[in-house]
């Protein structure tokens, strides 16, 4: 099977499972309503009984903005660690929250329910959890030392341009290479979860180095697919930006902006999911699920092919 | 040395001896005309070796009543010599030291080989470094002088003859090289301001400080290969190719300046335009501007100027952006503060990595731009209007700017703002990713020059006093925050408090008494008082002298029925009586019932001073108090106290208090507090919440990629 059938297959797993979309909107937005509260109280108490408060509707406008700046001065320590620290536990969570993702994508055609979701959640979240404690390193390996021996020759290009557009065209091409080289190192690690649901394994490590031969055959094709469904979230977010450029700001311009802005990240999950399901497909094209997992769950998977 | 190189040098030298038949030195005799100060200079540049090879006379004659037995002189390039200099050792006490000068042998000094009068009495044997600043940089090497053999007296001229030889730096600050292109400024021996009574005023060159110098005549030859495009300051009177073609000797002359830039790049793509006043000012504005201003209308009119710019190739789509900011500029500035007297303006758009963009110098200027700048931000008009403006205020208007900096760019800020705002409205928020626009994918703020200002301008303000000699700052931040933003969001701020017509008279006023000399911050205080009537010394006493914070607002609203019993224990005829609270809501019932009275509420407002800063003179804070049935009353209060109460009866409660509802006072560090409403109203803080809401949903999603 193509790249363009396993995209299609995709397409239909997300449609079929779009049940994950809500849950993990809703997800997502109680936790970022926890983060965001303490900045709201904080907001109503100083500026809800000042004029200045009303000329957020008006856009944004420096005088109050810089208000905010000179009151909240002293408290870039205290955002810090309260953003740093809520994002390491949605780090955790999401941790948790793609063994649902991906343990009902390989559930065939069984429903998306709040239980499932969740039981599945919990039953990858250990080898999940080690997966992405060897996917540090990964990261570390690739783009810590091999991206920054990567950037030498575009650094010493830069160094000696004659003109502005040596060091645009060199920095440009500097992230786009470390954008694919991430792309690349996350799809690795994807696939190591994805075949560790499809293969009911708990071994992380052999899975990881299980994935490098799975991989090194298929490469261009599974890179494609990332890829494409990469150019999805590329497009949407162009998408969006210009029509939050359109997007009236008085009368029920704040309420439109916020289901845009919502639309948008419905997208964002979307193709989050579309990604796994995507690759879900082409493990299973390639590599067919091992009978435990098959027999662990009531449903077939998605493709008899390669049976 | 070059033969072209010594043959020029011959003749500057042979030159002067044979058109003057007074051979001595120091000239006994007064000298009544000419400008006090002269500079021929001859400079050659090895682009090879990276090195300036010149000859200077400098002709100086004692303005003032003292006997003067030396002269003090800048080298500014020693700054660039090694660590040790004042410069580099503030910058390594900001953490900001790069490593600028190493490799290339990027480092930069001037050496002067030798120093002699025009009779040939050699002074380089008195030649000694100085170190007149404090914190001493014992090493600095930018500040010397030179003893004469008898001290000059009062209306005496000297004539110096000068050799120096430079090594040209790799950019450190504002001046050096970067491949084939060179901008060189500060580059040739100085002499400091010499102060009546005081001696010289000649500074060490600090990470912070700009210049200061005294008007003078310049003629500068200036020879270069022959592929370079030369641009400098004054008007170019000649090119001449050498014998063998391959270098080119440019002379420039400019009357009445005090500094003297040029820079040369072969890849330079010269423009020349004409400002055509007559094109760019209608009559109409010159009627309008001649009425607000009680000026003669003859008195606005804009002589023509010639515009030239040296770009880059790979900027050239940019040229007319340049050429209109410059037009604008050329012309605000003309009508506002007096028409510009140089017949040549040219605007240098700074050679890649030369570290020399959005720099001032009499009747030149870098302005600085990229080679993608969206049209919606104004990049590079606000820098072209800025370093123009420096023609009137350092130019013309030649302040001290190690000690007093805020005259020339806070003020050239303020009006800097005051003519963008005019010419182009608000531009919009320049943010890029890697060099590339961003704002061509996001709609971000716009805004005007002065809210920008007054952004930097509250945080800066307890840091120090805006008028600190540059150098004593604690910070570089705190220097540029308070010297440009803050100076001029106090200058806004006067502005809106003596209204936009007078405030022109002022800066007109002091723009044309002052031209061509050299005012302190008491000078500019003056001129206030004389043109507003009024004395504002309190104003700069508190907002330039000190670090007081300027706030004002509204501490407590409340507004409440106005009751005619009061609950408690009263002695009526002798007798103690209690008046319950059910007795209070009963005669009220009665009241409404009966009477069909109409209810009177009581509103309390506190208006607080909770900064330091104290309004003075014949200043006021307004307050308004807007009630229910849209009526307003209006009340001032002298700020002097921490806190007063004002109370007012009306038929309905209170809206909203407000405190300077015309936003006089720019400067107010806290905006929020000037207004307080009876009742919140959380839908403005629930869209600011909502915003964030989606940053930090896309914040989480992007990072669990990595999960």
């Amino acid at each position: 099977m193509g790249p363009g059938k396993i995209f299609g297959q995709g397409l239909r797993i997300t449609i079929q499972k779009r049940r994950l979309i809500a849950y993990l909107w809703t997800i997502t937005f109680f936790f970022s309503l926890v983060v965001v509260a303490p900045f709201y109280f904080l907001f109503q108490s100083h500026l809800s009984r000042s004029l200045l408060g009303e000329n957020f509707f008006l856009g944004t406008d420096l005088l109050w903005i810089g208000d905010l700046i000179y009151k909240y001065q002293e408290m870039p320590p205290l955002v810090i660690g309260w953003i740093g620290g809520t994002s390491l536990l949605f780090l955790v969570l999401s941790i948790f929250l793609k063994g649902g993702i991906i343990g009902r994508i390989a559930a065939g055609e069984e429903k998306v329910t709040f239980q499932s979701f969740f039981g599945d959640c919990g039953r990858y979240f250990g080898r999940f959890f080690r997966v992405f404690l060897i996917s540090i390193i990964g990261y570390f390996l690739v783009l810590g030392l091999f991206g920054r021996l990567l950037s030498i020759p575009f650094r010493l290009w830069s160094k000696r341009a004659s003109t502005e557009w040596t060091t645009l065209i060199s920095s440009a091409l500097r992230l786009l290479v470390l954008l694919l080289i991430f792309s690349i190192v996350k799809m690795f690690f994807d696939y190591v979860r994805v075949s560790l649901v499809s293969e009911d394994s708990r071994r992380a490590v052999r899975a990881t180095v299980g994935n490098f031969r799975f991989l090194r055959s298929r490469f261009f094709k599974a890179w494609t697919l990332f890829l494409a469904v990469g150019l999805i979230f590329v497009l949407s977010t162009c998408v969006y930006l210009i029509g939050m450029k359109a997007l009236p700001k008085a009368g029920l311009g704040p309420v439109i902006v916020f289901v845009w802005q919502q639309a948008y990240f419905l997208m964002r999950l979307w193709t989050g999911i579309l990604l796994f399901a995507t690759e879900y497909q082409f493990l299973t094209v390639h590599r067919p699920p091992t009978s435990s997992r098959v027999n662990s769950d009531s449903g077939p998977p998605w493709t008899g092919q390669g049976k | 040395m070059s033969n072209t190189r010594s043959g020029l040098f011959l003749a500057l030298f042979i030159a002067p001896l044979l058109a003057s038949p007074l051979d001595g030195a120091q000239e006994a005799r007064k000298q009544e005309e000419g400008s006090p100060l002269r500079y021929v200079i001859s400079v050659e540049l090895d682009s090879r070796g990276r090195r300036l090879f010149g000859k200077e006379e400098i002709s100086w004659r004692n303005p003032t009543n003292d006997e003067i037995p030396d002269m003090w002189f800048h080298l500014y390039w020693n700054a660039f010599k090694n660590e040790r200099s004042a410069m580099l050792e503030e910058f390594r006490t900001e953490g900001a030291l790069e490593r600028a000068g190493d490799g290339e042998g990027g480092w930069g000094y001037i050496d002067i080989n030798r120093i002699a009068l025009a009779d040939g009495t050699d002074l380089t044997p008195t030649l000694e470094f100085m170190i007149p600043d404090w914190p001493a940089h014992p090493h600095d090497q930018t500040v010397a002088r030179v003893r004469f053999p008898i001290p000059v007296g009062p209306g005496e001229e000297v004539r110096l003859q000068i050799e120096f030889e430079s090594k040209i730096p790799r950019t450190i600050s504002r001046s050096g090289y970067y491949r084939d292109s060179y901008f060189i400024a500060q580059w040739f021996p100085k002499p400091g301001v010499y102060e009546e009574g005081k001696g010289w005023n000649c500074h060490q060159y600090h990470m912070n400080s700009e210049f200061f110098a005294d008007f003078a005549d310049f003629a500068v030859e200036i020879t270069v290969p022959a592929a370079f495009v030369v641009g400098a300051s004054g008007k170019q009177k000649s090119a001449v190719s050498s014998a063998d073609g391959k270098m080119v000797t440019y002379r420039f002359e400019q009357t009445r300046i005090h500094d003297f830039a040029w820079t040369a790049d072969p890849a330079y793509i010269k423009v020349e335009r004409n400002f055509q006043a007559a094109r760019e000012v209608s009559e109409q504005e010159i009627t309008e501007l001649s009425a607000r201003l009680g000026v003669p209308m003859e008195e606005l009119r804009l002589p023509d100027v010639k515009m030239i710019l040296l770009i880059k190739p790979e900027h050239k789509a940019q040229i007319e952006r340049h050429f209109r900011a410059l037009r604008t500029a050329i012309k605000y500035y003309g009508l506002w503060y007096g028409p510009y007297p140089y017949e040549t303006v040219t605007m240098v758009d700074p050679p890649f990595r030369t570290g020399s963009g959005g720099m001032e110098y009499p009747t030149l200027f870098t302005a600085g731009t990229g080679v993608l700048r969206d049209n919606k931000v104004l990049s590079p008009e606000g820098v072209i209007i800025h370093e123009f403006g420096h023609s009137y205020w350092y130019g013309l208007v030649a302040n001290n700017e190690f000690e007093e900096a805020w005259l020339d760019e806070g003020i050239n800020t303020y009006t800097t703002g005051r003519v963008q705002d005019k010419a182009y409205g608000r531009g919009m928020f320049s943010a890029s990713f890697s060099g590339w626009p961003l704002t061509w994918l996001v709609n971000l703020p716009r805004y005007f020059d002065f809210e920008l200002n007054r952004l930097a301008a509250i945080m800066a303000v307890e840091l120090d006093p805006i008028r600190t000699p540059s150098w004593l700052f604690s910070s570089r931040m705190s220097y540029a925050a308070n010297v440009y933003m803050r100076a001029a969001t106090c200058l806004n701020s006067l502005e809106r408090y003596l209204g936009e017509a007078l405030m022109l008279r002022v800066m007109r006023t002091f723009q044309m008494r002052w031209r061509y000399r050299h005012p302190r911050t008491q000078d500019f205080i003056e001129v206030v008082n004389e043109i507003s009537g009024q004395d504002m010394s309190w104003f700069f006493e508190q907002l330039f002298f000190n670090t007081h914070n300027f706030d004002y607002g509204v501490s407590r609203l409340r507004s409440e029925e106005k009751r005619t019993l009061y609950a408690g224990v009263f002695d009526i005829n002798g007798k103690k009586q209690e008046v319950k609270r059910a007795d209070i809501d009963k005669a009220r019932r009665q009241g409404r019932e009966k009477d069909n009275q109409e209810t009177v509420y009581v509103t309390n407002v506190t208006v607080r001073r909770f900064g330091e800063a104290l309004l003075g003179g014949e200043a006021r804070v307004k307050l308004r108090v807007v009630f229910e049935d849209g009526t307003e009353e209006l009340r001032d209060w002298d700020g002097q106290d921490r806190w007063k109460s004002f109370e007012f009866e009306k038929p309905v409660p209170a809206k909203f208090a407000q405190v300077d509802p015309d936003l006089v006072w720019l400067i107010d560090s806290n905006l929020s507090n000037n207004s307080l409403k009876a009742k919140a109203r959380r839908s403005g803080v629930i869209q600011l919440a909502s915003r964030l809401l989606f940053w930090v949903q896309n914040v989480l999603h992007t990072l669990s990629a990595l999960g």
